[in-house]
């Protein structure tokens, strides 16, 4: 198109558009260097520290602000994250493999699975809490708010996979039976390795979304805190710059995960071009 | 949007495998259980228990309509809903209004492949921070003696801080805006990115000026990118709290919120009421948005 005009003025607005979404990011990253215990959440900075990074790993002296439990959280939302990630990933790859049949009702069994991302967590948490309420079963992070969180991320890692075996070339696995290698060998062997990209996809998004995830936690996982619901446990009263210093850290985080999985993605790639030429040769 | 697509081709693409069709169930069986116990017998236990009988402390399996009673007689619940609806038309226009030039710019008017992933990449950033993180960097911006004020002070726009900034409903609404403008911006992009430019460029030639293209020819060929972002947002915004509880120092009362308060002091049936009608809320919404484009066939 050649309003240029149009295209300067929607490109400053983009511009702009992006300013909106990373401003308060990077003004909450800026206040966490706040000196501390007597600076508070807003400018101007009195004097460039790490204060509230050492009062988040308690290495302060005692002040009257109370520093986050995150330490007994974190080891939580880490197991959390990891079990749910494999039982995600498990129930993703399956559901997408009996998905590559065609078969009777598989309409209402992909939107079974796929309202499990969309139904808001505050209504499952509250359906979870009733049932487990009526049957008398304790809440813990590690059961019921652990089952919610696999039924939030499980459609996730199905759909990556439901895209990654529509591209999937099955003379390969055919070839392989028809030289008398079992189902699970072949599965192994040829399948897994074809579909490793998409597992890997799957295994980051269940483990990030759980790992972030509060409204289903905060109902159904009783009196232990997870890290997102050791924040949300702040909201209610003064914000002082050590969240805004775990907000710094947890992102850093989420990027080294990125950066791990895009490492791996590269692993993978490569090998597959290795084997490639191998072929050819 | 790619999950319709999806749909589509595993009903209609015929698929050759040489395994026993008992073997599918099996594959299948897990998922469909987890769902089932999981999904939906929690949320059927929702519907449920909102006809018990609630006393102070505990609720009895003793089928009453008292809760619901008790729920449309109330200024509270009924304030809870109007707020709810209110929030989520006017949060739902803001997204439209501020994603759509952004989609714009990135799926129509930039021509360079690598530009538009590495925009579109700038836009899915921030979802690496935590939600409760992002919600809360509102606070800092929009406070009295926040960043906003105090630009605007010193800019000499506004004499004295503006204090309705934070902790009202208008902070709930700038800040849901931000969060969720993003789930606008993609299928909006996605859409506007297929569309054929020698189209545009043939109403070019015939003289229609942009802003005719943009009405006869671009705007209806994105609106199934923005209704798979309405829906987005609207089941989104519909199911939040914590924004409201972060920003609107209690003065904005969604129904999540009263879900929240009515389990933390032990009101199940009247928490399970409200989650009836969020959810019915969200069923005629998703409905209705379908309604307007028939996804399948503009996918």
């Amino acid at each position: 198109m050649n309003a240029s005009g149009i295209k300067t003025g929607l490109g400053a607005y983009t511009a702009l558009f992006l300013v909106f979404l990373y401003g308060p990011l990077v003004v909450l990253a800026i206040l966490s260097f706040q000196t501390g215990p007597e600076g508070g959440p807003q400018f101007p900075i009195i004097e460039w520290s790490t204060y509230w990074y050492k009062h988040l790993f308690g290495l302060t002296p005692p002040s009257r602000i109370a520093p986050l439990p995150i330490e007994q959280a974190l080891v939580r939302s880490l197991g959390l994250a990891v079990m749910t990630m494999i039982v995600s990933t498990v129930l993703g790859v399956t559901a997408a493999q009996a998905f590559r049949r065609k078969f009777r009702g598989s309409g209402v069994v992909f939107y079974l699975i796929v309202l499990g991302m969309m139904v808001p967590g505050v209504l499952v948490g509250l359906g979870m809490a009733l049932v487990a309420n009526t049957l008398g079963i304790d809440r813990h992070w590690w059961s019921t708010a652990f089952v919610l969180h696999v039924v939030y991320t499980f459609p996730f890692a199905f759909l990556v996979m439901l895209a990654i075996f529509n591209r999937f070339d099955p003379s390969m696995e055919e070839a392989s039976w028809s030289l008398g290698v079992t189902p699970a060998r072949t599965f192994r062997k040829v399948t897994f390795p074809l579909i490793f990209p998409g597992v890997l996809s799957a295994m980051l998004f269940a483990f990030t979304l759980s790992y972030d995830e509060f409204s289903r936690t905060l109902f159904a996982s009783g009196r232990d805190l997870t890290l997102p619901l050791a924040i949300y446990g702040t909201f209610s009263v003064e914000v002082h710059p050590n969240v805004f210093a775990f907000g710094v850290l947890t992102t850093l985080f989420s990027f080294a995960l990125l950066g791990t999985y895009a490492a791996l993605m590269m692993l993978s790639v490569r090998r597959a071009k290795r084997i490639a030429i191998q072929e050819e040769a | 949007m790619s999950m319709m697509a999806v749909a589509e081709q595993t009903e209609t693409e015929p698929v050759v495998e040489k395994k026993s069709p008992g073997k599918a169930l099996w594959l299948l069986a897990p998922g469909v259980i987890w769902m089932s116990l999981f999904l939906v017998l929690p949320m059927l236990m929702m519907v449920y228990v909102s006809f018990w009988t609630q006393t102070t402390f505990t609720i009895e399996p003793t089928l009453t309509l008292k809760s619901w009673v008790t729920f449309f007689t109330s200024d509270t619940y009924l304030g809870a809903l109007w707020t709810t609806v209110r929030i989520w038309l006017i949060v739902l226009v803001a997204t439209v209004v501020v994603g759509y030039p952004a989609a714009l710019f990135v799926g129509l008017f930039v021509k360079n492949k690598a530009l538009q992933t590495v925009l579109l990449v700038l836009c899915v950033i921030p979802f690496w921070t935590s939600f409760l993180i992002r919600v809360l960097a509102w606070r800092p911006m929009l406070g009295k003696e926040g960043a906003i004020n105090m630009i605007l002070m010193n800019l000499g726009i506004t004499d004295a801080p503006i204090e309705v900034l934070l902790f009202s409903e208008l902070s709930v609404i700038i800040g849901m805006t931000q969060i969720y403008c993003v789930f606008m911006v993609g299928p909006i992009a996605f859409m506007l990115g297929r569309i054929d430019t020698s189209i545009i460029e043939a109403a070019q030639d015939l003289g229609a000026g942009f802003w005719r293209i943009f009405r006869t020819i671009i705007l209806p060929l994105s609106m199934p990118g923005v209704v798979v972002g309405a829906i987005f947002v609207s089941v989104m915004v519909l199911g939040e709290f914590a924004t409201s509880a972060a920003l609107s120092g209690r003065k904005v009362n969604l129904l999540g919120n009263i879900i929240v308060t009515q389990v933390g002091s032990l009101k199940w049936a009247f928490a399970a009421v409200a989650g009836v009608v969020l959810t019915i809320l969200m069923g005629a919404v998703v409905a209705a948005l379908l309604r307007i484009v028939d996804l399948r066939k503009e996918l």
